[in-house]
């Protein structure tokens, strides 16, 4: 990469954050001792540096001082790195002459309590960052093209409305399906509850918009077998399950809608002992009719009790921990509905959480009707027994206080979404992490909740979270935008804080290619002998394979051996006169 | 054929807003903007920290801000309000009343000598009125667009900030303008606001000095916040060492003409309930509940973290009625702890009340202005719950965050990516 001759004159900047970092730290204090520091050609603190107020600063003082090194002392570079490195850049220096130091989330906020070593903290780490700046390099700016197309991964009521928006905005889409039908899980279902429609009424019309679309290229019964290159710049190949054939597709960004699985409950209430013992799935699986009959005798059904939280808000149990959201609302809309021509209906409860759009109405429709909520405490599930095929159930009513039995014709357990179980090959296939709850990972839970680390690979609908199926259309519309950004704009750039292989040094080891995560590193089989070679578009920048090369034949762009060994000597030999050979 | 807009309005600059006005500006649309207040950010600008995951909210904010503010795709009009519409889907004709800021936003570099100057203080309503701001002032540090505003109505024409402003940027003789745009699409996004709490005059709020409710919290505890982040009681400037949170005020509440279940208060609470432990990790804290409803991805984990590592106390009961000690302006609440059949007096220094959402004022007559219809409830009615959840009735019309219901950060920020997405199909017709 290109030096930057000339000789530093680093800016630092120190933030108060309010009183987050200087209710804690003496800021002007770290300031002063920057202003001593070798390099530096100023030094100033200020009440936030990301306000505009602030980066206007940093602005006239790189004009001001001819600074073409800047160091801001602030918060987590998670956040505001790119907004102080378009600020330099606006000032016209190279973006990557920029140095964050994390002054809050690593000292104030984690020493308040010690606010003199704090403030000596913050000191070492301002000093290593300056002396890193003096080593920092102009790095290239660097764009790739993005294909006008977007695969989908499933073809349930996420995927469908995401290939019809982004058809419908002028783009192509590969979608895939594992199953042999569109529609997932809301197809199956003759009862969409809480909403009064059936699944077909809402999936078979989106069905019939995708099957028109002729920018739609629809594979059924296929799964994505690989997957290569980089965001824009997708290789995949897709293989059909039943004749094992494969096609090739390149495409420019992906949305996974692989939804979810309702869970079984295996060793829960009775589960599997009775035909009568039914999960919410499968209740809205039945075909409708005026009365609902019994599944194991054919007789009508009397008396219906459901049961909620079934492998759902079960601390320290893996994989079930989470609450899996639709069930609540779900039940007090069946429980209403079925009221209307069953005797009795229970719904034991933990917490009832009828919090969408019209649910709290279904929940009080459910009580006005009679059905009877009854809560059970949060340690003590009702008991369900069968015996010669009659269920009988006992448990604790937290709010009347007493031990309550009942014989129900029909038990319906709420049971958990949980993600399907071939989930784990797909987080690979798509370099993706998963939470606590199975599902994937968003970028940013709050602010980036539909694209995810892998640049260019979206996620929409349950394959996030538990969810309704309302929930994940608007999700899907969602991804489908993200996707469309990408396209439409033609070009996206991408980090040069990537890893480089010296040629001359590599001794074809292999020992990176195994050590990289994102398998970004291939051998290049072109060379005598063959060296490894870094795809930049891939690579994210985590410097495995610089520090697993036995050769050092990997330089890890602006994270060099000089750049940290330099931070290293500024810890250890603290004060400026030392480097002046005192 | 007539020529359709290539352009599309976004009203509203919350965090909804500013996600659809990002996703359609990054597929190469021009859009306009348009926030009532004189800063875009707005509910999400004032919380503290947000749940699950505690991350700072202004932090995680801001970047957003400069996001938009620096987009070449995007035309910022703050302090605006949208008038007379006419046309239909791909040909909207919208008057926008842009209204005198007295401050020229090309001209103020935001350097903060005009509030120096600036010889009247009055509430500032950023702080929920606890803290106090001039009459030409800045709402928050990262205000975007970082310019003054003169609040006429309090400022005394002293001409003081005029004098000292180097960059000549006030204008005292400034007039509201009006702008006509023609648009192709409109989304709205016109937020929420807080059900008014003192119509439940049993819990003392307005009442009460230590009774408070939760944006003032927010407020109360932030770091940039009037009392720089020190949790005190307004009454005597004390910590508070028992804190109860009290749940479901003007949410699930028939009487009061809100049926609908508001959606955050529960997480917010316990995030307030957590962050009050942060403070103050030796203060009992307790909150009143009817059911918790920690729905979302990471909610109920951060939820029973709450329980089982900050030691949250939670009791099912709503709350009958919140009393005040004669001289100490201490509290006592009185409930039925529902789970042991209990009536409790419990004794708190300081009692938070979470308010439902409502929609947000103006919302009648926004929604006539588009030619929108509302719900029961007073939110914008979506078109379907399958086929349209970001739709309105009206072709060329969407609808994001917390306009038509309550919503989360999450949701609102998927909600304004789908109502863009919605909007670029309509655009994409008029031919880009």
């Amino acid at each position: 990469m290109s030096g930057t001759e000339e000789e530093p004159r680093i800016g630092v900047f120190v933030c108060h954050c309010g009183h987050n970092i200087a209710g804690t730290i003496d800021v002007e204090d770290v300031a002063k001792m920057a202003s001593e520091l070798p390099h530096v050609a100023f030094s100033t603190d200020e009440m936030f540096m990301c306000s505009d107020a602030g980066q206007t600063l940093i602005k006239e003082k790189i004009a001001e001082h001819k600074l073409n090194r800047v160091v801001v002392a602030s918060c987590s570079p998670r956040m505001h790195e790119p907004t102080f490195r378009r600020v330099v850049e606006e000032a016209g220096l190279n973006r990557y002459l920029f140095d964050q130091v994390n002054l809050r989330e690593h000292v104030s906020w984690c020493h308040m309590r010690e606010p003199e070593l704090a403030t000596e903290k913050a000191k070492d780490l301002v000093r290593m960052s300056v002396a890193r700046a003096t080593k920092l390099q102009n790095l290239p700016i660097k764009k790739v093209s993005v294909l006008p197309t977007t695969l989908i991964v499933g073809a349930g009521i996420a995927g469908l409305r995401a290939a019809l928006d982004i058809a419908d905005r002028g783009f192509d889409v590969v979608l895939v399906e594992k199953s042999d039908k569109l529609g997932g899980n809301v197809a199956k279902w003759t009862h969409l509850f809480p909403s009064d429609e059936s699944g077909s009424d809402v999936i078979k019309p989106l069905i019939r918009d995708v099957k028109k679309q002729d920018r739609i290229k629809i594979l059924l019964s296929s799964k994505v077998s690989a997957f290569d290159g980089y965001i824009g710049n997708f290789g995949v190949t897709i293989k059909n399950l039943k004749t094992e054939k494969e096609q090739k597709f390149e495409v420019g960004s992906v949305i996974v809608a692989t939804g979810f699985e309702p869970f079984k409950p295996e060793g829960y209430y009775a589960y599997g002992e009775s035909p009568d013992i039914l999960t919410l799935a499968e209740l809205q699986e039945l075909p409708p009719k005026e009365q609902l009959l019994k599944p194991s005798d054919g007789k009508p059904v009397k008396k219906i009790v459901f049961i909620g939280c079934v492998g759902s808000r079960e601390p320290g149990v893996k994989g079930h921990e989470h609450c899996s959201r639709h069930c609540c609302s779900a039940t007090a809309k069946a429980a209403s509905d079925l009221r209307d021509n069953v005797d009795e209906v229970l719904v034991l409860y933990k917490d009832i959480r009828t919090y969408g759009k019209g649910h709290e109405e279904f929940h009080r429709m459910a009580r006005q009707k009679h059905v009877i909520y009854s809560k059970f405490p949060e340690d003590g599930p009702p008991e369900v027994t069968v015996k010669k095929g009659k269920i009988k159930m006992k448990w604790y009513d937290v709010l009347a206080a007493e031990h309550l039995e009942f014989e129900p014709d029909l038990v319906v357990l709420a049971t958990a979404m949980i993600p399907p179980d071939d989930v784990e090959e797909t987080t690979h296939m798509f370099s993706l992490t998963r939470s606590g709850d199975g599902f994937f990972n968003p970028e940013h839970i709050k602010l980036a909740p539909l694209t995810t680390h892998t640049a260019g690979v979206m996620i929409a609908g349950a394959a996030q979270a538990a969810k309704n199926a309302s929930e994940s259309v608007i999700d899907a519309s969602g991804a489908a935008a993200k996707a469309v950004g990408l396209m439409a704009q033609g070009e996206v750039e991408i980090e040069s804080t990537v890893s480089h292989v010296i040629p001359e040094l590599c001794s074809s080891c292999h020992t990176c290619l195994t050590a990289c995560p994102y398998t970004a590193i291939t051998m290049d089989e072109t060379k005598d002998p063959p060296i490894a070679f870094v795809t930049e578009a891939k690579c994210h920048g985590c410097g495995t394979c610089a520090a697993a090369c036995p050769s050092s034949a990997i330089v890890m762009y602006h994270s060099t051996d000089d750049q940290i060994l330099t931070m290293v000597e500024a810890f250890l030999c603290p004060a400026p006169q030392v480097q002046g050979g005192g | 054929m007539t020529k359709r807009a290539t352009n599309a309005l976004v009203v509203g600059g919350g965090v909804a807003g500013m996600q659809a006005a990002l996703d359609i500006a990054n597929q190469g649309f021009k859009v306009y903007l348009v926030e009532r207040s004189p800063t875009i950010g707005g509910r999400m600008a004032m919380l503290d920290k947000t749940f699950p995951t505690l991350d700072c909210s202004a932090c995680i904010l801001t970047p957003k801000l400069s996001e938009v503010a620096r987009h070449p795709n995007i035309t910022l009009m703050t302090l605006s309000e949208v008038g007379s519409v006419s046309g239909s889907a791909g040909n909207f004709k919208v008057k926008v009343r842009r209204k005198a800021r007295y401050v020229k936003e090309d001209l103020c570099s935001g350097c903060g000598d005009c509030e120096v100057n600036c010889p009247v203080e009055v509430p500032n309503e950023f702080d929920q009125g606890l803290g106090f701001r001039k009459a030409i002032y800045i709402q928050f540090p990262q205000a975007t667009p970082n310019v003054f505003t003169v609040d006429k109505e309090n400022c005394i024409d002293c001409g003081r900030c005029v004098k000292v402003c180097e960059k000549n940027a006030i204008d005292m003789e400034m007039k509201d303008k009006f702008v006509t745009l023609n648009v192709g699409t409109i989304v709205v996004a016109t937020g929420f606001e807080l059900f008014d709490i003192t119509r439940y005059p049993r819990l003392g709020y307005g009442q009460y000095p230590n009774v408070v409710h939760a944006m003032e919290f927010e407020r109360l505890i932030n770091a940039a916040g009037p009392t720089h982040g020190n949790l005190i009681r307004l009454s005597d400037g004390k910590k508070p060492k028992s804190i109860g949170f009290i749940q479901c005020v003007g949410a699930r509440d028939v009487q009061k003409g809100v049926p609908y279940c508001s959606r955050v208060c529960c997480m917010y609470s316990i995030k307030n309930a957590v962050m009050a432990l942060e403070h103050d990790p030796e203060a009992e804290v307790w909150v009143y509940y009817a059911d918790i409803r920690a729905f979302g991805k990471g909610f109920e984990e951060f939820y029973e973290m709450a329980k089982s590592r900050f030691g949250v106390r939670f009791i099912r009961g709503r709350v009958a009625e919140v009393m005040e000690g004669k001289s100490s302006h201490d509290l006592v609440v009185k409930v039925e702890d529902t789970s042991t059949s209990k009536v409790r007096l419990i004794e708190h220094d300081l009692v938070v009340i979470s308010p439902g959402v409502i929609p947000s004022s103006g919302m009648d007559t926004m929604t006539k202005k588009l030619g929108i219809s509302q719900t029961d409830d007073g939110y914008v009615e979506i078109n379907h719950t399958f086929f349209g959840p970001t739709v309105t009735k009206t072709p060329g019309v969407f609808v994001c965050g917390c306009a038509d219901g309550p919503k989360d950060i999450p949701d609102s920020v998927s909600a304004g990516s789908a109502a863009a997405m919605k909007a670029t199909i309509i655009l994409s017709e008029g031919g880009t």
